[in-house]
């Protein structure tokens, strides 16, 4: 367990020494910028003002960093989340094939389960590291903007109606939310993953897994009975579980079922990109 | 130490094979070159060896362990540099290190100092790998490949692009290596002279097969090589008989002799030529390893695909 755990460490260790972590890293926070640019421009505060009022009144105490940091994540991780995550996840083997960085680990006394494994594990605590990332650099900025303390304020197209929490419940609820993003995305590291161990580019690997959420996103949207049928066969709406930590009660027996088929599609691309690459002849 | 046997491999159900029932055997400290150009199925081997590549018939057994059965038992004795070593750019020498022995259980500090002094890359171990010359990623890959010491070593065309003096500073270094630990090695090389200069045996493959095994010093070995060119069927015949009684051997090709050291070839022909022989030509080949390659590819061309492989 100890040698796992350390090849699990140089692994990470590897991922984070990259310029190109940072540079993603930064384009969150570039982008978290933005999204905190047009939520407080003047037209944009006074329409949340009005909304804030007429639904749970007192606009200067649920107009927190804690409401402002929601909004700015969501919203980022809508436009970013899931092209990062499966960029970094598309790469990790189908790039070090390619690069033959995978050459040099290979030929070492280890099962390529075990080397994949070590991937795919530091892919998640990877996910881990950003989400946090991502939610304390926007919590960071609603500091800045509103200071601390107040209430929180939460809608999302899958809360039935708003939900409005105290400081405290806010602030555990929002890095609850925040953590389970990593078991949302799990469909998306899995595809990748997958894929990246097929004999393809890593840009491939990348794109069609995002061809593949959109499309799964697109059809499960679609209200024609043609698609009633298929409701639960689309990963797209239970990977906005993360959403449903944030009902005023959350409905657990929901999160738990929407949790189990995240992690049954993850467990699944690992399994079939593990198949695929155990099988595969690693030679340029 | 290591025993290839029967290993057959097609990467294309169209394609020819890469490899048609390779066999040969590496004993232990010796060190053992597969010769062949760009295509003949030397990485491909190299590829059954480490793992990395399955064979469609065949094995490969290393120190007792099978490489198909056993990977990592038998993996655990190897260290290797399979193609163009390709490393981590953005990190150092020595964090590469790290990484890669990692996954070989680690190694302590100590040694990998020894090593990588050895190589002659402490003062740069600490940089980064996008700042290294060819000759110094040479380096660390063979310091990556003694870590943790390994019984066998395994090298895929290991002076590729090197300049002369590291070339000549690499083949001490291997020398050097089997006389302090008796390591067995097995390198691939489309370089004549350095194989020559190196390895005590040879295999030559040639469109995936074996056509040659045997010494470096050519394909006489310590007798000498002739060629005996003659006019009939009826005259290569009685020249069989006559070198039969001069003991010496046929080669591999129809018109290939070697006479034993001391034999006098000028008696030899004037025999020939006594018995009625009609000669066309009677030359003595200088038997360099060039010569043995150049020869057995020449005569693996003249017979085709299906010949037999000859040994040496």
């Amino acid at each position: 367990m100890s040698l796992f755990l350390k090849q699990l460490g140089w692994e990470l260790f590897r991922m984070f020494a990259r310029k190109r972590t940072y540079i993603g890293f930064g384009v969150f926070v570039a982008v978290e910028l933005v999204i905190y640019t047009l939520l407080t421009l003047d037209r944009s505060e006074r329409n949340m003002e009005r909304w804030i009022e007429r639904v749970a009144g007192g606009f200067d105490h649920y107009f927190s960093a804690l409401t402002l940091a929601f909004m700015i994540v969501a919203f980022t991780m809508l436009l970013l989340g899931a092209v990062f995550v499966s960029l970094v996840t598309g790469d990790i083997v189908a790039k070090e094939t390619e690069d033959g960085n995978l050459r040099l680990l290979l030929v070492r006394p280890v099962s390529r389960f075990r080397l994949l494994l070590v991937k795919f594990l530091a892919c998640q605590l990877y996910a881990i590291a950003l989400f946090w990332f991502v939610g304390l650099t926007a919590f960071l900025v609603g500091l800045t903007e509103r200071g601390w303390g107040g209430g929180m304020f939460v809608w999302t197209p899958e809360l039935p109606r708003v939900s409005i929490f105290e400081w405290n419940e806010g602030l555990f609820r929002y890095f609850l939310a925040v953590t389970a993003f990593v078991i949302a995305y799990l469909p998306i590291t899995g595809i990748a993953f997958a894929l990246s161990c097929l004999k393809i580019k890593p840009a491939a690997a990348t794109i069609v897994t995002i061809a593949y959420i959109l499309a799964d996103s697109i059809l499960s949207k679609i209200p024609l009975p043609i698609f009633e049928d298929y409701q639960h066969w689309f990963i797209t709406p239970k990977m906005q579980s993360w959403a449903l930590l944030l009902y005023q009660d959350i409905p657990w027996p929901r999160v738990l079922e929407s949790w189990m088929w995240l992690v049954g599609f993850g467990v699944t691309g690992f399994v079939v990109g593990w198949v695929i690459f155990e099988r595969r002849d690693v030679k340029s | 130490m290591l025993t290839a046997s029967g290993l057959k491999k097609r990467f294309d159900r169209k394609a020819p094979p890469a490899l048609d029932d390779v066999s040969f055997a590496v004993d232990e400290g010796e060190i053992y070159g597969l010769l062949g150009h760009n295509g003949a199925g030397k990485s491909t081997a190299l590829g059954i060896m480490l793992g990395m590549v399955y064979p469609d018939a065949g094995e490969i057994v290393i120190g007792g362990k099978s490489v198909q059965r056993e990977r990592e038992a038998a993996l655990s004795q190897v260290g290797a540099i399979f193609e163009a070593p390709a490393f981590y750019e953005y990190l150092s020498g020595w964090q590469n290190l790290k990484v890669l022995t990692a996954f070989s259980g680690g190694v302590d500090r100590a040694t990998m100092e020894e090593v990588v002094e050895w190589v002659g890359l402490t003062r740069r171990i600490r940089h980064r790998v996008g700042t290294y010359s060819h000759g110094m990623r040479q380096r660390l890959a063979l310091a990556q490949a003694l870590l943790p010491k390994p019984k066998v070593l395994i090298l895929d065309e290991p002076t590729d692009g090197l300049d002369p003096e590291g070339i000549v500073e690499f083949r001490e270094q291997l020398f050097e290596l089997r006389e302090q630990s008796g390591v067995t090695i097995l390198l691939s090389s489309h370089l004549l002279a350095e194989v020559e200069q190196v390895c005590d045996r040879v295999a030559i493959l040639q469109a995936g097969r074996k056509v040659y095994e045997g010494g470096t010093r050519g394909l006489g070995g310590e007798g000498q090589l002739h060629r005996i060119e003659v006019e009939s069927d009826a005259d290569r015949e009685k020249t069989r008989a006559l070198a039969a009684a001069h003991s010496a051997v046929p080669g591999p090709g129809d018109d290939l002799f070697v006479l034993p050291p001391d034999a006098d070839a000028a008696t030899f022909l004037a025999e020939l030529v006594k018995a009625g022989v009609r000669v066309k030509q009677f030359v003595r080949l200088e038997s360099t390893l060039e010569d043995l390659y150049l020869e057995v590819s020449q005569i693996r061309r003249e017979r085709g695909p299906e010949s037999k492989s000859p040994s040496a």
